[in-house]
């Protein structure tokens, strides 16, 4: 009985339900999709490439279960506060406490179980366009991925329903606890007189200081390494809070000082509410504009990360393609780009040495990075006699550098000889030759990059003992880019939709926040309208007062963003790369959610029409 | 004496096609002169809150006609009737119904604010009427501050500020104490005497009918009697409790059905 009361009840609230639905069930389409991408046993067995990536959705997995624990244990007292009253009128009524223990348990777990059904198939589809367009981008079959995982779905419903149950118990002995005139009265709550803030000045200038400080850490992030790893989120996190605190209300009590603007049609209401809501609302909006900097962050980054697999191969391999004795089809590729430089070296293996000629590294010393001054150089030339010491030859820095980029695949197997080219005639062993070649720009000819491995894949088993062409990767400026650039795009993907899950979930806590608001307002837009103001002036200042609401912490949520990404910097070129993108998706989400507020909200304050 | 009142035949049904139908107001017709205080009372479910709702142009009528000041309200828009009541219409209502948000002084100052008056004209009006009231040193405070004769005279203030043609009012003394209810019903009869502000009020309160100068009783939807005071207040009040006991014995013979 009491529980077909509860299911009625629960009709009655579908509204703020559909809103805690939404936000889990994209949470669970999420972890879904990440466990499904880094579970696949026999994909992972099958490609080289793409156990790379399963890392980073592993690393997203975690993440989002801690941010998806809160996220349910913060929906779960909301639940329990929107039917308090109901429980005590159900208590009153002779109902058991242990009956509505059971009957709020049971609802729990009945919206997270319905969660997870929508959830999952929406996971489903959600793998199977992210392994499509994954696949895509690079270039590789996904022979053996099952988008219907067994283990992914298992591990996902185990998840939740722990979680929900964790949740729900630790709130069902709170409501053990709970008196049943708590119960009773909970809904008649009015809101607390804002108070005025004390040293505000001093707050201000605390915050503002606090913020500073987190922003210079994060700017110097790479000089200061450590120090700056701890210091940037600890005083960026208070000084976002200590500012939300002292600023707010006063922003709002100078809007109100301006009497001519305040005593203008309905302004002085739309203030009002306003002085009243920030300041009750304030730090839950200190926690949104933090937690809107690290999803529109993990947006960005995940953009900038991608991008970086282009810009930072080419710091670290001045030449784009490496061929160990290219036969007629390799130089034909060659051909038909523009190359900008093509070099070719000769070189002995005997069983103990690899043999260069020192007269052909010194009339053509190749390109390479200088490791001290950063700076793209050519060696200077070899001295005719090279020091042994310890059984290697003793060479310069950059030139060390360089007979790596001559002989990556073979360059650490024996040691190096680099000798006459009399002394060269006459070592033992086949000799081979490698050819480097250079274009103006590697992205422009990526197609030709792979085919030239493809074709050396066939020579390497000769060259490398124990090649095995199914498992191993040819050493080539190509084959390093595909296993960035499939990390890369794992990671802008994860970025993306850990960055989507952080922001339903967050936009969803403040739905609820505002929106459990709405009922106190249903009185107050009410008396409005029998005073005779017109709909669309309540509409407009409900939209204005929403708008300053979501403005706040999107402003400094964004900003610190801005400064953020420059953390990257000494992980990546370019991290501010196309950043509008990703602040347009994450505006655009935002602004979803704000339109979608206002529209409950007026369902809720405004008669019908 | 200008008639600032009519109602017209007026009737209230509520319920939708097919389902029951439940008649709150039945052809009734009264008018009110200028100037007077009209108290409207009646049993439980007579409906004399509909009544009132429907004056206030927040009720659409079935049936017939309103008019006020000479302007008839039954055929206007929302938009027209928001404006009207803006302008024209004073509300005081039993839980005072003041934005809890904002301060007395905005509280008083929003039906001027809403017809974008100048600031000056604002400030120098809400002093005036709050003065008026007693509730001048009082103007920055928040309404959960007061006491419950203070927002009452508060919500008095802002249903006054504008000048309203009537001022309509749902059983003021509700939520008041004897004490507080008999000082509002005082500044009631003066506005109403001094300032000639023309007032129609619901109430069940006998104590509070006795201070109005006509009495409308209600009861089924119909206009039942209406009731001039003659003698002293106190000599009204027996009178009043006389008709109300009346009123009453008719439904426990069980003729409403």
């Amino acid at each position: 009985m009491i529980l077909k009361l509860a299911l009625n009840g629960l009709k009655k609230k579908q509204r703020d339900y559909a809103i805690l639905f939404t936000g889990l069930i994209i949470s669970i389409a999420v972890f879904y999709m990440f466990l499904t991408l880094s579970l696949n046993k026999e994909f992972i067995l099958q490609n080289s490439v793409i156990n790379n990536i399963q890392l980073v959705f592993l690393v997203g997995t975690v993440m989002l279960s801690v941010i998806t624990f809160f996220y349910l244990f913060y929906t779960n007292s909301f639940l329990l506060s929107l039917r308090k009253k109901e429980y005590g009128l159900y208590e009153l009524i002779g109902a058991k406490k242990l009956q509505i223990r059971r009957v709020f348990q049971i609802e729990t777990m009945a919206i997270t179980g319905i969660s997870l059904i929508i959830g999952l198939i929406l996971g489903i589809i959600l793998s199977r366009v992210v392994s499509w367009v994954l696949m895509n981008q690079l270039n590789i079959g996904f022979i053996q991925f099952k988008v219907v995982y067994l283990p992914a779905v298992f591990w996902t419903v185990i998840y939740y329903l722990v979680t929900s149950f964790i949740t729900s118990s630790i709130h069902n002995l709170w409501l053990a606890k709970i008196s049943i005139i708590e119960l009773l009265r909970s809904e008649i709550q009015n809101d607390l007189l804002p108070e005025k803030p004390k040293n505000a000045a001093l707050m201000i200038f605390l915050g503002l200081f606090l913020l500073a400080i987190g922003y210079v850490a994060l700017y110097f992030m790479e000089t200061l390494r450590f120090i700056g790893l701890f210091t940037a989120p600890i005083a960026t996190t208070l000084g976002t809070y200590v500012l939300f605190v002292a600023l707010l209300p006063i922003i709002v009590r100078k809007w109100k000082r301006n009497k001519k603007v305040n005593f203008k049609g309905i302004n002085s209401f739309t203030s009002g509410q306003l002085n009243f809501r920030l300041s009750s609302l304030k730090w839950v909006l200190a926690t949104i504009a933090l937690l809107i900097a690290l999803s529109a962050g993990a947006i960005a980054g995940g953009f900038a990360f991608k991008n970086d697999a282009f810009t930072s191969i080419d710091e670290h391999w001045q030449y784009d393609a490496t061929l160990y004795n290219p036969g007629a089809a390799e130089m034909a590729v060659l051909d038909s780009i523009p190359v900008e430089e093509q070099l070719t070296y000769r070189m002995k293996l005997d069983d103990e040495f690899i043999y260069l000629v020192l007269d052909e590294l010194n009339a053509a010393p190749p390109l390479i990075r200088d490791m001290v001054t950063y700076e793209v150089v050519r060696p200077d030339p070899l001295p005719e006699e090279l020091e042994i010491e310890g059984g290697s030859q003793i060479v310069s820095d950059q030139w060390f550098t360089a007979l790596y980029a001559i002989n990556p695949a073979l360059g650490g197997t024996k040691s190096t000889r680099i000798v006459p080219l009399e002394e060269y005639e006459l070592a033992e062993g086949e000799e081979i030759s490698i050819v480097l070649a250079r274009t103006a720009d590697f992205s422009a000819h990526i197609e030709e990059w792979q085919k030239l491995d493809e074709l050396q894949m066939d020579i390497y088993p000769d060259l490398v003992t124990g090649f095995d062409p199914e498992t191993d990767s040819v050493a080539t400026k190509y084959a390093q880019f595909k296993t960035q650039y499939a990390i890369a795009s794992g990671t802008f993907f994860m970025g993306f939709f850990l960055g989507l899950a952080f922001l339903t979930m967050m936009a969803s806590i403040l739905m609820f926040k505002i929106l459990s608001g709405a009922n106190n307002d249903i009185r107050r837009y009410d008396s409005l309208r029998k005073l005779g103001v017109r709909r669309r002036v309540l509409e407009n200042s409900l939209s204005r007062e929403l708008f300053i609401v979501f403005l706040f912490p999107g402003i400094l949520g964004l900003l610190h963003v801005f400064v953020g990404m420059r953390m990257f910097t000494f992980i990546m070129d370019e991290p501010y790369y196309r950043l509008w993108v990703s602040i347009l998706i994450f505006l655009a989400i935002y602004g979803g959610y704000y339109f979608f507020t206002i529209h409950l909200y007026r369902k809720i304050v405004l008669p019908k029409q | 004496m200008k008639t600032i009142l009519q109602a017209n035949k007026i009737s209230k049904t509520y319920g939708k096609k097919g389902t029951a139908k439940y008649t709150a107001i039945n052809n009734l017709s009264f008018e009110m002169k200028e100037g007077e205080f009209i108290g409207i009372m009646g049993p439980s479910g007579s409906g004399k809150t509909t009544l009132l709702n429907m004056v206030a142009t927040l009720d659409p009528l079935t049936d017939g006609e309103i008019t006020i000041d000479g302007i008839s309200v039954s055929s206007m828009n929302e938009d027209q009737l928001s404006d009207f009541r803006s302008q024209n219409l004073g509300f005081i209502f039993q839980d005072f119904n003041l934005l809890e948000n904002m301060t007395v002084f905005e509280n008083i100052a929003l039906p001027l604010s809403l017809q974008n008056k100048k600031l000056d004209k604002i400030q120098s009006s809400v002093h005036q009427v709050a003065s008026l009231l007693g509730i001048g040193d009082i103007t920055e405070k928040y309404p959960a501050e007061l006491s419950g004769g203070q927002k009452q005279r508060t919500a008095i203030a802002r249903a006054l500020i504008h000048e309203p043609t009537l001022l309509l009012a749902d059983e003021p003394t509700g939520a008041l104490d004897s004490q507080n209810a008999a000082t509002l019903l005082d500044t009631l009869v003066d506005l109403n005497e001094e300032r000639k502000v023309s007032i129609l009020m619901v109430t069940h309160d006998p104590r509070s009918a006795s201070y109005c100068s006509r009495l409308l009783f209600i009861k089924d939807g119909k206009l039942d009697r209406e009731l001039f005071p003659s003698g002293t207040r106190d000599e009204f009040h027996q009178e009043i409790l006389a008709v109300l006991g009346d009123l009453d014995r008719i439904p426990l013979a069980g003729v409403r059905s």
